[in-house]
């Protein structure tokens, strides 16, 4: 159907060329569904985009061939490429909040491709719509297709672009992370209705994903991406079950297990190539364990049994596992119900209005009363010395309120909250001197957590003077110490935030909390905006620093996974309520309350039973 | 809809009534003695006091305001001190010239403006696109009274094509009329365009790059549809509120170019009150020019409210 | 167990200087330098009257001709640049001191200052420019300091604005609560942690506002509400030339080129820093 030969896409930057893609073969079979894997700057977009024919201005295809039914797209003239897009290829793109014009009403956008392609009138368009918006599970689908953009969910959203690039029926369906901006409930409701319209229309589809968990439960076979480079192709359960190309393994190993708690994650060291300048040899080599002096040659893709894998030592290397460092863990272990709670909190609620009572609309209803939302709902909590919390819920589920209610940066209604013995809910902010030394927190966003004004040195050296932990002369000294917790160089301290990666950014942020030697820290979603292998690598740090300094955390994330390895308690959010708390044992392997074993379900796996695809899980589709 | 009217209109009414406290805090406290400012600085403290007593400046302020503002409610815009006539008909006079002169230029420059500014960024980056920003960057930079001034030297002593100034009335020919209109109306579109354009063109290059307008190419749509379906709805909104404001610093225009033309506007009434000390007219004039601005942009407002569907219909709460 | 790189080279290449940027530093400085160098550079004297030498048209003793009273245009020009630059920049720096604080204590406090702050602004913002300073310069008898303070005060509102929008998405960074959550005082967060993020783009603004604020300048000197007679305040001396418009165009056409060269150069100078903006901070003030 889709076959791409020899691909080498090029970016012009002021900085210089980047090689996006070098020489990427690959073929979509009719009927299946092929998946692109590959962390940030793998190139996985880029191919989307060339097989749409929707290079930005600035790229350049020396090389390469994109045959669509045997025509090659890259050759034919912008009016042929035209009638192919959105008429036999759609593309559904990741992120559902800026892909849909404002100024539309859903129906028209729908309903567009059929105007221009099948030649409908607006009319039969805007009815063909509504038929599109039922079939991919829209409730009320006439209401819908009036609406604007602005008034949907995301979810809501994301089916009606799927149901938009339907709607000329088009053999061949391009998925740019369809998923990745929407909670576990609904992307498993999305992966499901892919799979039944494939089924159905008998749909080729190309799924392009940085989730290995997603690829495994839509894909039949699977690409894995590295710098522009296709490493290993196979038949997807084999690719993920028995890996071959180290890279592929260390990205695997770096996935947190619901169910199984390893000691430390695997997690992959260094950072990708400067593709300004791509390595002659292996692109993976400087950063791979079982690179051999051959790496620095040329590496080709070589079959190894019935996949392909670019790494020259592929035999060798196919039933070794990437190697994991089990670091006892025995550690400050030590009965933690005996000593008293670093943190405790009691009923502790916060609700905003949201608006006065002014016309609104709710979905598509007009309603006119006061609304107002309560992200915390009567939540009790405590967590003991050097122990991890793990607290997890959906978008809007009121995790992140609850995290920042208790540190007082926001201001509860009402409840009590005691840090280290200390009751600080009654008061004033200018009281909390004590507090704020204890407790600290971790943010999820590296690039909007450090003042990009302020060196390192500076950053970390204020919480410090701010508090008079060291005499001044002394300060410098234990910055470096505090970058040495978090394993940074002593000469970061230098560095502004730019000059620095994601992951480094947020091992500056975990040394500034640390800075004034807390005893507990709320860790918001402090892995969320990082690649696999990089939170494989903050997430060991962070436990690391538990068992060396004994500190407790709030962890707080979306990713169910990442919490259930690292915590020793988990509690579940809901709608401002914590629907459970226990064990992360128990939690993980015999959860009671139905939210959290729905949760359970939709979390995509790598491993456990194989392809659960028809799993279906209770819709709720407005937000 | 109706909520949000009301709500604009009720901050129209309230942006006026501290508009008018403005001015006419400005010009009756400050000032050490109006009556001094009237009758010059040779008047003799009796002559003073009389005519203080006849403005009835002796009053506490706040009872000269409300009697100044009822006024103006009533239509009694008060008497100007230099021409001893009602400020009313005389500013009603000078406000239709006015309109006449910026309400032709308004629509140039929306009409050009907006067309350079889609034509520039549809062909972003090329030849004509480099055209239009360098013209635009010599609009912004030329003060008004020196285009003025060339405009003169150009058409009026050069070519002897137009008059260097003055007004006609319509009844004294429509060609005499509008040779008359010409020079300043040239001149404003040219000290305005550059704003406009400029606006409209970053606006589009923006819009043309987002997400949605990718989105739109994907589904094979046809690059007229897209410009004209998807962009420019989008990319004209930011452009509704520039022309309001464009409106306003259009209404500041005229002050100089009624001025270099000898053009009887409102602009001229105000220099030429200002000149002669004659604060009731003074007072009358940014008033109603304030009053004409606000209006310019409770109508933008409404205009961005009609076209954008996100204050159309409120926002979502998920 | 070193997970992260330790060697790669972080600070991406620096982009080269934009054309504007370059252009705009060349003729922005050569203005102020001739401006700065006019008592000793200047052919002849700038004020003195002679009766002989009226209306002269560009010659080799007189390069741009001289006035109506027989004064050398060029000199006169030449001293006018201080007078213009001069009153765009005061202006501009009262309009910042004013403000800046405003604006960071509307976006920073929110509630009833920034309702109250922002209202008064768009009072203000509700009359024309150039209406609200003849408005000020109405009730004084007209000096050039006056125009310079009255043209700062119209651009307050602006000014205001921005560094409100800008403290707005400021605050909501995270390093701000970062900065709460070790108790440190609102003025180190407002003047330590926002101010020195919020500079850059207030810069870029204030170089176009000080554009703005010579053409305003000129505009009231034209207006006979700013610099008096014999000033050779650019705006003044185009006043003046009016009535020899037929005889004698240089004395008006050499002051306006002047002015668009100075203005050209100083948008050119503002829109090559905006260019270099920190990306991030344009990102965020797209909008604004």
């Amino acid at each position: 159907m889709l076959a791409i030969d020899d691909l080498t896409v090029r970016y012009r930057t002021a900085g210089g060329e980047i090689e996006a893609l070098s020489s990427v073969s690959l073929k979509a079979r009719k009927g299946s569904t092929l998946a692109l894997v590959g962390e940030s700057g793998s190139g996985k977009s880029t191919i989307a985009l060339a097989a749409m024919g929707l290079l930005p201005a600035e790229a350049m295809v020396p090389s390469g061939r994109i045959l669509f039914d045997g025509a090659d797209i890259l050759t034919m003239n912008a009016e042929a490429r035209r009638q192919l897009r959105g008429s036999r290829i759609g593309l559904v793109f990741q992120d559902p909040f800026s892909v849909l014009n404002p100024s539309l009403r859903i129906g028209d956008q729908v309903g567009e491709g059929l105007v221009h392609h099948r030649g409908y009138t607006p009319e039969r368009a805007f009815a063909r719509a509504i038929e599109l918006l039922d079939e991919v599970g829209i409730v009320k689908p006439e209401a819908v297709a009036k609406a604007y953009p602005h008034e949907l969910s995301g979810g809501m959203r994301q089916r009606a672009l799927i149901a938009g690039a339907l709607a000329s029926e088009p053999e061949l369906l391009i998925l740019d992370e369809p998923t990745t901006a929407l909670d576990v409930t609904i992307e498993a409701q999305i992966l499901d209705l892919l799979e039944d319209l494939r089924v159905r229309r008998g749909l080729t589809m190309v799924f392009i994903s940085h989730n290995l968990g997603v690829v495994r439960r839509i894909a039949d076979e699977v690409a894995v991406l590295y710098a522009g480079q296709i490493v290993e192709q196979g038949a997807t359960e084999e690719v993920l079950q028995r890996p071959v190309h180290p890279y592929t393994k260390g990205l695997l190993a770096a996935i947190p297990r619901i169910g199984r708690r390893m000691g430390r994650l695997a997690a992959i060291p260094g950072r990708l190539p400067d593709l300004r300048n791509p390595p002659t040899g292996c692109r993976f080599a400087p950063r791979c364990p079982f690179a051999t002096p051959d790496s620095t040659n040329p590496q080709r893709l070589l079959a190894v049994g019935d996949r392909m894998v670019r790494c020259s030592s592929a035999a060798a290397l196919r039933d070794t596992s990437w190697p994991v460092q089990e670091e006892a863990v025995v550690a400050a272990t030590a009965d933690r119900s005996a000593s008293e709670p670093v943190v405790e909190v009691e009923d502790l609620t916060k609700s905003f209005v949201l608006s006065r009572g002014a016309l609104r609309w709710e979905g598509w209803r007009p309603v006119r009363d006061a609304v107002s939302i309560t992200p915390v709902d009567a939540i009790s909590l405590t967590v003991a010395p050097g122990e991890v919390v793990g607290l997890v819920g959906e978008s809007g589920s009121g995790k992140t309120t609850l995290g920042r209610t208790i540190l007082r940066l926001i201001e509860a209604d009402s409840g009590l909250i005691r840090i280290a013995g200390e009751t600080v809910s009654d008061k004033p902010q200018s009281a909390l001197e004590a507090m704020r030394r204890t407790a600290q927190i971790v943010f999820q966003n590296p690039d909007s957590s450090l003042n990009p004004r302020k060196t390192i040195r500076e950053l970390l050296g204020r919480p410090i003077a701010r508090f008079g932990l060291s005499p001044k002369a002394d300060i410098p000294k234990r910055v470096d110490e505090l970058l040495d917790l978090v394993r940074l160089p002593a000469h970061y301290a230098d560095r502004y935030a730019h000059q620095m990666s994601g992951g480094e950014k947020q091992r500056v942020g975990i040394a500034r909390a640390l800075a004034t030697q807390p005893n507990f820290i709320v860790c918001d979603e402090p892995v969320s905006a990082l690649d696999v292998s990089v939170q494989a690598a903050i997430v060991n740090l962070l436990a690391d620093l538990r068992d060396r300094l004994g500190v407790a955390y709030l962890f707080i994330s979306h990713d169910i996974s990442v919490v259930a390895h690292l915590a020793d308690r988990v509690a579940v959010m809901h709608h401002g309520k914590m629907v459970e708390i226990g064990p992360a044992e128990q939690i993980m392997n015999a959860p009671s309350h139905p939210y959290t074993i729905k949760l359970l379900s939709a979390v995509p796996r790598v491993d456990g039973p194989a392809l659960a695809r028809r799993e279906v899980v209770a819709a709720d589709g407005l937000a | 809809m109706a909520a949000y009217i009301t709500r604009r209109l009720a901050f129209v009414v309230l942006v006026l009534v501290a508009v008018s406290m403005l001015v006419f805090g400005v010009t009756t406290l400050l000032p050490a003695n109006v009556a001094y400012l009237i009758l010059g600085s040779f008047a003799t403290p009796e002559q003073v006091h009389a005519l203080e007593l006849k403005l009835g400046l002796t009053d506490p302020v706040w009872q000269q305001y409300l009697r100044w503002a009822g006024g103006f409610i009533t239509g009694n815009l008060g008497e100007s001190t230099l021409m001893n006539r009602p400020v009313g008909p005389m500013l009603l006079e000078a406000i239709q010239r006015s309109l006449m002169l910026t309400g032709v230029s308004f629509v140039l420059i929306a009409l050009i403006g907006v067309g350079l500014g889609i034509a520039a960024a549809l062909r972003h980056g090329r030849p004509l696109d480099h055209g239009i920003s360098v013209a635009t960057y010599l609009g912004i930079a030329v003060p008004e009274f020196f285009w003025a001034i060339v405009v003169i030297i150009v058409f009026a002593s050069w070519l002897g094509w137009l008059p260097a100034s003055g007004y006609e009335p319509i009844s004294a020919g429509v060609w005499e009329w509008a040779k008359h209109l010409i020079a300043p109306t040239l001149t404003l579109v040219f000290g305005h365009l550059a704003h406009v354009s400029r606006l409209t063109r970053s606006s589009m290059i923006e819009v043309m790059q987002s997400p949605y307008i990718t989105a739109a190419r994907a589904k094979g749509l046809p690059e007229r549809v897209i410009v004209l379906h998807h962009a420019l709805r989008n990319a004209l909104l930011p452009t509704i509120t520039v022309l309001a404001l464009d409106f306003g610093r259009l209404m500041g225009g005229i002050v100089v170019i009624e001025t270099v033309f000898a053009y009887p506007g409102l602009g001229r009434l105000v220099v030429f009150s200002i000149q002669n000390r004659d604060l009731p007219t003074l007072q009358a004039a940014i008033l109603v020019v304030a009053a004409i601005y606000a209006l310019a942009n409770l109508l933008a407002d409404l205009l961005y409210a009609r076209f954008n569907p996100k204050i159309r219909f409120g926002r979502n709460v998920a | 167990m070193s997970p992260e790189p330790t060697s790669a080279p972080a600070r991406p290449p620096r982009k080269p200087m934009p054309l504007q940027l370059k252009a705009g530093l060349a003729i922005t400085g050569t203005i102020l330098l001739l401006g700065l160098l006019a008592p000793w550079i200047a052919p002849h004297p700038w004020d003195t009257i002679s009766m002989r030498t009226r209306f002269l048209a560009p010659n080799a003793t007189y390069w741009l001709g001289t006035d109506e009273y027989g004064r050398d245009v060029l000199s006169r020009l030449l001293m006018g640049a201080r007078l213009s630059i001069g009153m765009g920049v005061a202006a501009t720096l009262f309009s910042l001191a004013i403000g800046v604080p405003m604006g960071l204590a509307a976006g920073y406090f929110r509630g009833w200052i920034d309702e109250a702050l922002m209202r008064l602004a768009d009072v203000l913002m509700a009359i024309p420019p150039i209406m609200l300073g003849l408005l000020v310069l109405a009730v004084t008898p007209p000096a050039l300091w006056k125009t310079a303070l009255a043209v700062g005060f119209v651009y307050i509102p602006p000014i205001a604005r921005l560094a409100r929008s800008v403290t707005l998405t400021l605050a909501n960074e995270e390093f701000i609560q970062a900065a709460k959550a070790r108790a440190e005082s609102t003025s180190y967060i407002l003047f330590r942690e926002i101010l020195p993020n919020a500079w850059p783009p207030l810069i870029v603004e204030a170089s176009l506002r000080v554009t703005y604020a010579i053409l305003l300048g000129s505009a009231l000197s034209f207006l006979g509400l700013g610099a008096q007679p014999p000033s050779s305040d650019w705006g003044l001396m185009i006043s003046e030339a009016r009535s020899f418009l037929d005889r004698a165009p240089w004395i008006a056409l050499a002051p306006g080129f002047a002015m668009c060269l100075l203005v050209i150069g100083i948008n050119l100078l503002g829109d090559g820093a905006r260019e270099r903006l920190d990306p991030r901070l344009k990102a965020r003030l797209g909008k604004a």
